[in-house]
């Protein structure tokens, strides 16, 4: 036993990394194996969705903050990036980056605002926060054309790598590449952050703040790191979903949107990254492939969220934890 | 051995129409037990939370190694050197034992700010030393081979224990201990009053809040007995019996 103990954290980054080439190799394969354009559409957008469950759940799963304003985020980044595009001719990259830093600094403010509420006061606030952004989109007509959306984003531009040939996305394969690389690059950053002490800072938070002040842990500030965290992952999202469709409405950011998100990340198993990665995806796919039922796609969310929420309150990974268990269980005793 | 590493001049706190503490002053020597006692409500929590900061005097002052605590957050007193634990135990529940500790260290990390993103060898370095350092705190309390387990799944005494060794990873001046002994049993409390001697003798001093006298009279230093929020008596154990106010206080029931 002393041995496993001595390996353990050696033998875990090894087994990380190589989940990452997996991940990585899954990734490169799937555009390949699927290759109609339906089935890469829905590639991008489970990319793209795991991006929103990830930086959600760094909120609401590691700081313990309910937040319900994801959708804001989501479409400040979209917005913000795409009118600099068409209406200032910022380069996407320069646009890409500012989008993601308005929807930080928003989620920073409204934490800010926000910081002496808990629980269900702050789910009102942040989804009140939502409504807002929403109805702005929708009536400042004159920035965003409201209802009537703003047509025709161009894809990013071209990446030219001397003696390849040029790197275009308006080819889905590599958009879709671009975007998930993105999202693993995401994961592994936020990976790192909360297996460090600002994992432990945020957890404590969400365990017990006044405890967590007793330790120095500064915990107004912890939430407005963690919400800027957060909220700049789903602005990322949104820049990419804009440039992904090359379309935008308000509609796309209303309310509901934070709720489906939500879904992602209870189904999938919140305090951990990996589960709403899974849940993203899950949840994504799920409504396609039922796709028969049209409108009832919200309550697949429903119910799929109402039966975690009853049966296996750890999402998905506790689910997969049990199958494991019960699995090796299974094989000590047949060994033996 | 008598400077003073806590002041207190006379401190005011009211909830609404209750007076938790009312024109309280003491002192408290470096490197001594000082004992807060008095019957339920005297406002003795009060008193440790206006010293850790989870409350704000209405008027009176507090100045711990010579720094006026006025207005300082609780978090930032931490970084002065004040830690404590709670009467009504507040555990990292869903955490292991050994990151219950861990957490205490949030304030001695030495970890360049990029290494938070990719972990290397500063970063390695800082995670072993914590969890080393946290595991010789588990077993001073008495719960190294507890340091798997779930906070919440600890038996009472262990929990205070664990308490007890969180705010030590702190690395504290000055530890404010909440009825410490509440639910202990007579093995768990001779431990206790043993682990509070080593402390103390470690350059930390205590404020110990309890009701267990033989407690307080074999730990302390020096005594403050508290009663309707206001001091009835500070001095040695010794003189504590003899008072008349004290001993009318308890109605000579607890003390004699
Ligand atoms: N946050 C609060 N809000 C309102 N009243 C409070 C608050 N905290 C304490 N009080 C009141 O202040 C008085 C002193 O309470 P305190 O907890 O300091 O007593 P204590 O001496 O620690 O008692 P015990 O031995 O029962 O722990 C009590 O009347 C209590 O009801
Ligand atoms: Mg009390």
């Amino acid at each position: 036993m002393s041995d496993a103990v001595a390996v353990g954290p050696a033998y875990r980054s090894s087994r990380r990394r190589l989940a990452f080439l997996f991940a990585a190799l899954v990734i490169a394969v799937l555009p390949l194996l699927l290759t109609s354009g339906y089935w890469r559409t829905n590639l991008t957008l489970c990319a793209i969705n795991v991006l929103l469950a990830i930086g959600l759940d760094f909120i609401l799963g590691y700081a313990g903050q309910l937040n319900l304003g994801q959708s804001a985020f989501y479409g400040l980044g979209a917005y913000v990036s795409t009118l600099l595009i068409t209406k200032f001719g910022v380069h996407f990259w320069a646009a890409f980056a500012a989008g993601v830093a308005f929807a930080g600094l928003a989620g920073m403010i409204l934490s800010l605002f926000a910081v002496r509420l808990r629980g269900h006061y702050l789910a009102i606030a942040s989804l009140g926060f939502a409504v807002i952004v929403h109805q702005i989109l929708l009536n400042w007509i004159s920035l965003t054309q409201g209802p009537l959306g703003i047509y025709g984003i161009p894809p990013p531009p071209a990446i030219a790598i001397p003696g390849l040939p040029p790197i275009e996305f308006s080819n889905q394969v590599a958009l879709f590449y671009l975007v998930s690389a993105f999202a693993l690059l995401a994961y592994l950053l936020l990976d790192q952050l909360v297996r460090s002490p600002i994992g432990e800072a945020l957890t404590a938070v969400r365990e017990d703040e006044i405890s967590a002040q007793s330790l120095g842990i500064n915990a107004n500030a912890w939430k407005v790191f963690a919400f800027g965290v957060g909220a700049a992952v789903g602005g990322a999202a949104g820049c990419f979903y804009a440039t992904f469709v090359g379309t935008l409405v308000p509609d796309a950011f209303f309310i509901t949107e934070s709720f489906t998100i939500l879904a992602m990340v209870i189904v999938g198993g919140m305090g951990t990254l990996i589960g709403p990665v899974f849940g993203a995806i899950l949840l994504t796919l799920l409504p396609e492939l039922l796709r028969d039922i049209g409108d009832l796609r919200l309550v697949v969310y429903g119910l799929a969220l109402t039966l975690v929420v009853l049966f296996m309150p750890g999402g998905l990974v506790q689910g997969w934890e049990l199958l494991r268990r019960k699995f090796a269980g299974a094989r000590v005793a047949g060994g033996r | 051995m008598s400077e003073i590493l806590l002041s207190a001049k006379s401190l005011h706190k009211s909830f609404g129409g209750v007076r938790a503490v009312r024109d309280v002053s003491y002192d408290i020597p470096q490197n001594s037990v000082f004992a807060i006692i008095g019957p339920n409500g005297a406002g003795k929590s009060t008193m440790l939370n206006l010293i850790s900061g989870v409350y704000q005097p209405d008027t009176g002052s507090l100045t711990f190694a010579g720094a006026d605590m006025a207005g300082m957050p609780s978090y930032r007193r931490v970084r002065l050197g004040i830690a404590r634990t709670f009467q009504k135990i507040r555990l990292f529940k869903q955490l292991s034992v050994l990151d219950n500790v861990v957490a205490g260290f949030h304030i001695h990390h030495d970890i360049p700010a990029w290494q938070y993103l990719i972990h290397a060898g500063a970063f390695r370095r800082d995670h072993a030393r914590c969890r080393e350092e946290a595991m010789e705190l588990l077993s001073f309390m008495g719960l190294a081979r507890r340091h798997d387990t779930l906070a919440g799944s600890l038996s009472y005494g262990e929990q205070r224990m664990l308490e007890y060794a969180r705010a030590l990873a702190t690395r504290p001046k000055l530890l404010l201990i909440d009825e410490p002994a509440a639910g202990l049993n007579a093995a768990e409390v001779d431990t206790l009053l043993d682990r509070i001697q080593t402390t103390r003798k470690r350059d930390v001093t205590v404020v110990i809040v309890e009701h267990n006298m033989e407690l307080v009279m074999t730990v302390a230093d020096r005594i403050l007995v508290m009663d309707y929020g206001q001091r009835l008596f500070e001095g040695i154990p010794s003189d504590v019996q003899k008072d008349p106010a004290v001993v009318a206080a308890y109605l000579g029931g607890e003390l004699t």
